[in-house]
């Protein structure tokens, strides 16, 4: 039956896709990130540029988009959401996530969007004038862009993997040095399990309790690791407390697994989950993807140490071998989509000066360096760079004690701190952040957490939203950005050429 | 080494950016706000690639590497070609027939005539994909060393720089040159150094001898037109001379062009002057202007003589400007002035 499912959701795909082609006019754009790494931020801003470029009010001011061509040019004649074309899925809450972050007119208020915790997609189309190709004029390009929660991404590296492999790796992970303190309380648990005892439904129940709780610590700040699958164990959606979420890594003795032992169970629900909730999302929304802009919050994993960062790199060679990408020719485009431009964006540049954006693009070069290169030689064009959707800070230079330091300006969060000083959210601050180091293999070096604040070279602090400013017709003007119209021309620019 | 580094401060900051601290009566903590990077990162961008040589890249798109797959125009020709073909062949197939006919022997002589023909027309095609292909990889090469010397990329440079001395292979006198690149190919030079480099050895000798054709076109073609008789004479003459011009500086660059090479190799050449029209306002047109109307308040024919060389001047230049493998970087690219001096009278400004 599945077989068959899937055979015809393979034959929808080409039939839009050949749709697509010859009008020339869809594109699926695939905004892959983890948990934190901005999905949502970057979808907003992105929305919003657009549809508000063109806008007269907005028009007569500085052109916030130079590098992007097709409105450099003043091609642009118009961008407009579509009605939410899937019925089945949540349209992107765009309007409420641009009040959040600008305060819905009340500047006090605004803050970032708060974590996505379903899925979610939105279809904008942009009227522009085609200057090439067969039919020059007026024409139209439909992107469409879905919204997630980054925790389900970690489960895409689960399709290939059975059951025992997972417990293997999950538990030789869990006893690493960062995670074994973390990890102790299910670890324990997980000891006096007997993999082949009979199914028992409440040891089941435990081990998953503790087995998540141990993941959610992982996953906070201090330590900030990323390779933590499954993910709906982190952000459940529709599943909270269905029993596809009831098992956990168990330590197998034996190639076998018999009938009826607990570890049969196990297996049995984690092929379930598999098959019923990994495999239909990553089937409906990233099995036909034209473009694919990567976030990575490397900063955060920085801020948190080695360890967190190498956690990172595993996560993110994981996630992204799932996906299809090479040169697409119009076979490929008809049987096998395939992403043809990888954008890797390491987002929140504007925590740190813009001298040090390219340091922090060699990191992320690093960070994905075999994504990269898998893309590069199946003939994708990658590139990287240091994003930031909605820019938070301003630069500055400071002159201490008789050292000249390049700063930026902006109000932390409420509760962020640094040497001693607590903000409050409300006051600004000129911020030197440290120096990110010059040989970008450093950051992966060296064991566990990071050094206390004291000792650390590099510090990245959260910043509020900027404060939004109107435009002329009395709607919010686009927010500031770093790259952002970079990264547009990169992701299709050439479609709208 | 950590002492010396600084460690990551906050500095709160009052209504009027102003930082507050008990120190700083003592030792005053100073903000001031930089103008936006982002902004003249920017520009850089837009700005990347000079015009000049974006105007290069504009002309050989269109006709040394165009790729039009479909074309009223195309289709006409390309129709019209096979039923002239058709009826030659119907011609010819009815003629060594009736040459058969005739007599056996005539008969299988005009069938051996006919496959020789044949044979050349083949063999001449041959030539001609050839030498399209050839145009065009020197046309690809020119762009793509554009953009590795842009994005300063070692790698590629290394390979285009292969390919750029694998062109000159047939060349003797470029064989010490060529050596020394395949030497610095394998040292530790940055990309946009080895593109320089590779410039000043291999391009200086193609450049000179290339300025000294265009110099010497101009000069016969102004000379003509100042004494032939006739108007249709001098325009034939100009003609034959542009045509003659722009082969030999793609001879020189290392590019062969046939008939239909050639067609693409006028048609970036036209486009170039079509391009750079505009931006020589500045300089040489005023010049060109201004030569002229001495010239002519002299002598009408004189100065006819004199417009002539410069358009001649101008092919050449937009000719040599689309026909190098390599971008105008670490030489100056040659104004008119440079190629044609006696037409402007002055030879003290040579250099300037």
């Amino acid at each position: 039956m599945s077989k068959f499912a899937d055979f015809a959701l393979g034959t929808r795909i080409a039939a839009t896709s050949l749709a697509d082609y010859i009008s020339g006019r869809g594109l699926r754009l695939g905004v892959t990130g983890l948990s934190r790494a901005g999905k949502t931020v970057f979808i907003t801003a992105l929305i919003h540029h657009l549809t508000r470029a063109a806008a007269p009010a907005v028009r007569s001011g500085k052109n916030m988009l130079p590098v992007f061509k097709v409105h450099a040019e003043g091609r642009l004649a118009r961008a407009r959401l579509e009605p939410q074309p899937d019925d089945t899925v949540p349209r992107f809450a765009y309007e409420e996530h641009l009040a959040a972050l600008t305060g819905g007119g009340d500047s006090k208020a605004r803050q970032w969007p708060e974590s996505t915790r379903r899925i979610s997609e939105l279809r904008l189309t942009i009227e522009f004038e085609r200057r090439q190709g067969w039919r020059p004029g007026p024409a139209e390009l439909t992107i469409d862009i879905v919204d997630y929660p980054g925790e389900w991404l970690l489960d895409l590296p689960l399709l290939d993997k059975t059951y025992a492999e997972w417990s293997r790796e999950t538990l030789e992970a869990s006893a690493a040095a960062t995670r074994a303190q973390l990890a102790a309380d299910w670890r324990g648990f997980n000891a006096t399990l007997n993999p082949d005892g009979p199914a028992d439904e409440d040891a089941a129940r435990k081990g998953a309790e503790l087995f998540t709780a141990y993941l959610r610590a992982s996953r906070s700040e201090r330590y900030a690791l990323s390779t933590l699958p499954p993910g709906r164990f982190l952000m459940p959606g529709d599943l909270e407390g269905s029993p596809a979420l009831t098992f956990a890594p168990l330590t197998l003795t034996r190639e076998e697994i018999a009938a009826g032992s607990l570890a049969a169970m196990m297996e049995r629900r984690y092929e379930a989950y598999k098959k019923h909730v990994v495999r239909p999302f990553f089937r409906d929304h990233f099995a036909r993807l034209d473009r694919q802009i990567v976030l990575v919050d490397a900063l955060g994993a920085i801020n948190s140490g080695p360890s967190a960062v190498r956690d990172l790199e595993t996560a993110m060679t994981g996630v992204l071998s799932a996906f299809r990408t090479g040169r697409s020719n119009f076979i490929s485009t008809l049987f096998r989509p395939k992403i043809d431009r990888i954008l890797f964006a390491a987002t929140k540049a504007d925590h740190l000066h813009h001298s040090s954006h390219d340091r922090l693009e060699a990191i992320l070069r690093h960070l994905t360096a075999r994504a990269i290169a898998r893309a590069e030689t199946v003939g994708a064009s990658v590139d990287v760079i240091a994003l930031a959707a909605v820019r938070a800070t301003r630069e500055g230079r400071l002159s201490h004690g008789g050292r000249e330091l390049d700063a930026i300006i902006g109000a932390p969060l409420a509760g962020e701190r640094l040497g001693g000083e607590i903000f409050d959210g409300e006051s600004e601050a000129a911020i030197f952040p440290g120096e990110l180091p010059a040989d970008s293999r450093s950051v992966f070096r060296g064991e566990g957490l990071a050094v206390p604040d004291g000792e650390a070279d590099y510090r990245f602090l959260r910043f509020r939203p900027p404060i939004a400013r109107m435009a002329d017709d009395n709607l919010i003007a686009p927010l500031p950005h770093i790259r952002l119209d970079r990264a547009l021309e990169f992701l299709f620019g050439d479609r709208l050429a | 080494m950590t002492a010396e580094r600084p460690r990551p401060r906050a500095f709160r900051l009052d209504d009027q950016g102003k930082v507050v601290s008990d120190e700083a009566v003592r030792r005053p903590t100073v903000v001031e706000e930089t103008a936006d990077p982002y902004e003249r990162e920017v520009e850089e961008a837009l700005t990347a690639g000079d015009s000049s040589e974006k105007a290069i890249e504009a002309a050989q798109k269109n006709g040394m590497i165009a790729r039009t797959l479909f074309s009223w125009g195309g289709l006409f020709w390309t129709a019209s070609g096979a039923l002239v073909s058709l009826a030659l062949t119907l011609w010819l197939t009815s003629f060594i027939e009736g040459l058969f006919a005739r007599n056996s022997a005539l008969g299988y002589v005009g069938l051996a005539l006919a496959a020789l023909a044949a044979l050349a027309l083949l063999i001449l095609a041959m030539r001609e994909a050839l030498a399209m292909s050839r145009q065009r990889a020197i046309a690809k090469l020119h762009i793509n060393l554009a953009q590795a010397r842009d994005r300063d990329d070692r790698d590629a440079a290394r390979r285009l720089i292969g390919e750029l001395s694998a062109l000159y292979t047939a060349r003797p006198e470029t064989a010490r040159a060529r050596a020394h690149l395949a030497d610095l190919t394998r040292e530790i030079v940055d990309g946009r150094d080895l593109i320089d480099i590779a410039e000043r050895a291999l391009m200086q000798a193609l450049d000179d001898e290339a300025r000294r054709e265009i110099a010497d076109a101009a000069k016969r073609v102004s000379l003509v037109t100042a004494i032939s008789p006739r108007a249709l004479l001098d325009v034939l003459f100009v003609i034959a001379q542009a045509v003659r011009l722009m082969r030999r500086i793609s001879e020189i660059y290392g590019g062969r062009p046939g008939l239909l090479g050639f067609i693409r190799l006028a048609r970036s050449v036209g486009a170039h002057i079509a391009i750079t029209g505009g931006m020589a306002v500045g300089d040489s047109l005023l010049q060109q202007v201004l030569g002229h109307g001495i010239a002519a308040k002299l002598s009408a024919r004189l100065g006819e003589g004199v417009l002539n060389g410069l358009l001649t001047a101008r092919v050449g230049l937009s000719a040599m400007a689309v026909c190098r493998p390599m971008p105008f970087a670490a030489l100056p690219s040659p104004g008119v002035k440079d190629v044609a001096p006696f037409l402007f009278g002055d030879r003290k400004d040579k250099d300037a």
